[in-house]
């Protein structure tokens, strides 16, 4: 079976400045990556160039064995800045129509998927806010159930939490793996949160800046499902944490 | 908070009719001639009679519809181009300079062009109420287009939303606020030159009703008629304002 996600030596010079280098890459089917690196090393880009939003200047990133051109449908986005990646000026309800709309769905089968995916991301009490009268979590949450109505083979996340407080994160971060667990979706998880990456992920990756290249390819062998007190305290999260901890001590120096 | 908006309102209802009483000893006294000012009572008669003959109302029909007819001809050109115009760099600087030129020039100093080319016709009128409404309409929407967050653009594309649909639902309602703004602007600027454009080529309407009362020393009419015109100005803020509320309702979030 052809990985998801793969990336043959791929490299960004944008205006003259090298940006990203000599990036290989395979991501398993229904894995969840993490990313970690110091601030600008490239790990937005490095997402942006699996969406398709940015095209490499050197080599090629594949999804599902086919060359990415440009976004496609099957590759959801959830951005860092929910604040600015939302419709204001429509509810819960038609922020997630949004996707349903992109994708064809009929207008009629539409409410039923809506008030489905807003109740698996907690949202069924509250399709008829505005993005304005939402809390952070409960944008970002938003942002999740637009990005599930696209029934993604590939979710990528850039810091989707980063802006949250630790409760809420938390909390997202269990319902995010929940949701990826029952979709099988393979994720892409960009974060400057060591323990976060440790918590969430299957593969910890670790970028090297200028330019950005990957330093580091760590696997997490925790045992699922996790929780928040237990895999925390486990001997084997607590040696993860301290690998990431060097690294980017030694990244950042 | 609605008790303070009630306060408000009847202290500028009583500034309304503080200010007519005045006008009424003015006349009264005779401080200045009846000829040129009749008080209040005079100008109330000769609208009810104008009413009541329908002859004004058939004025105020004319130039309400003049004046919708080139608001709308100028909001449809003033959007369209606008939004190629505030969407596309190319366009920018293909037309910025030209528009430059022509946004400045008083919407008075083109009646004669207007009169050359079209006599003095309906089609001449309507040429200058949509030339003069255009520059409010299309310099808020080129705004409106231009200001639109770039990461909404990305998440469209990130949707794979067609080209016509991120126009249609992205970048329009996001320029809805400016569009709006202009369109209040605009909608004045029509009256003024729907008033101007009838005296100037004898069209039936309010302006050349004005125009002959004043003629014809029937200062009661004139008056009236500029009482008229001021209500027109008033309910078409009013009719705005209320759009404004329905379309904009999530920015009271
Ligand atoms: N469009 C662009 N043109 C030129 N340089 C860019 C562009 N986009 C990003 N860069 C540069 O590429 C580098 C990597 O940026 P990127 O945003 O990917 O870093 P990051 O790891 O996500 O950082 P952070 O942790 O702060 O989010 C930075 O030095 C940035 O200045
Ligand atoms: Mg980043």
């Amino acid at each position: 079976m052809t990985a998801p996600i793969a990336l043959r030596n791929v490299g960004l010079t944008l205006g003259g400045k090298r940006i990203l280098d000599g990036i290989d890459l395979e991501i398993a089917r229904g894995s969840f990556t993490c990313v970690v690196g110091p601030s600008g090393c490239g790990k937005t880009t490095l997402l942006r160039l699996v969406a398709g939003l940015v095209l490499p200047t050197e080599g090629e990133v594949q999804i599902g064995g086919t060359r990415v051109v440009a976004p496609r449908r099957d590759v959801a986005v959830v951005f860092q800045d929910y604040g600015r990646a939302l419709l204001p000026w429509r509810t819960a309800a038609g922020n997630v129509s949004l996707a349903l709309e992109a994708m064809g769905v009929a207008p009629r089968a539409r409410p039923a998927r809506i008030r489905d995916l807003l109740g698996r991301v907690g949202l069924a009490e509250h399709a008829d806010k505005f993005p304005a009268q939402m809390s952070g979590g409960m944008q970002q949450r938003l942002q999740i159930a637009r990005c599930l109505a696209q029934q993604p083979e590939v979710l990528l996340m850039d810091e989707p939490f980063g802006a949250l407080d630790a409760m809420t994160r938390q909390g997202l971060q269990d319902e995010v793996l929940a949701l990826v667990g029952d979709s099988g979706a393979t994720v892409f998880f960009v974060t400057h949160d060591l323990e976060e990456a440790a918590y969430l992920g299957d593969v910890v990756i670790g970028l090297l800046p200028h330019p950005g290249r990957i330093a580091r390819q760590v696997a997490v062998k925790l045992p699922r499902p996790r929780d928040q007190l237990a895999t925390r305290e486990l001997p084997e999260f607590l040696r993860l944490r301290r690998e990431l901890f060097d690294f980017m001590r030694t990244a950042e120096a | 908070m609605r008790g303070r908006g009630a306060v408000w309102q009847l202290g500028s209802l009583l500034v309304c009719v503080a200010l007519i009483l005045a006008w009424q000893a003015v006349a009264q006294a005779r401080l200045v001639s009846p000829v040129f000012l009749p008080p209040p009572t005079r100008v109330w008669a000769a609208l009810v009679r104008g009413v009541e003959s329908g002859v004004i109302v058939q004025k105020l029909a004319g130039t309400v519809l003049r004046m919708i007819e080139g608001w709308a001809l100028a909001s449809v050109l003033g959007v369209a181009l606008g939004a190629l115009i505030g969407t596309s760099r190319a366009a920018r600087q293909w037309l910025g300079p030209t528009l430059e030129f022509l946004r400045p020039l008083p919407s008075s100093a083109i009646i004669p062009v207007a009169i050359a080319l079209f006599g003095l016709s309906n089609g001449m009128v309507l040429g200058v109420i949509g030339f003069g409404a255009l520059w409010p309409m299309l310099l808020a929407t080129v705004h409106g287009f231009a200001a639109v967050e770039p990461r909404l653009y990305e998440v469209g594309r990130a949707l794979g939303l067609s080209r016509w649909a991120v126009i249609r639902k992205v970048a329009l309602p996001s320029a809805m606020p400016d569009i709006l703004a202009g369109a209040r602007l605009g909608l004045t600027v029509a009256l003024v030159l729907a008033g101007v454009g009838e005296m100037l080529a004898g069209r039936d309407g309010l302006g050349q009703w004005i125009l002959l009362a004043a003629r014809a020393f029937r200062a009661p009419d004139l008056y009236a008629g500029v009482v008229l015109f001021g209500l027109l100005g008033y309910a078409s803020a009013l009719v705005i304002g209320l759009v404004e509320r329905r379309a904009l309702r999530w920015r009271q979030g």
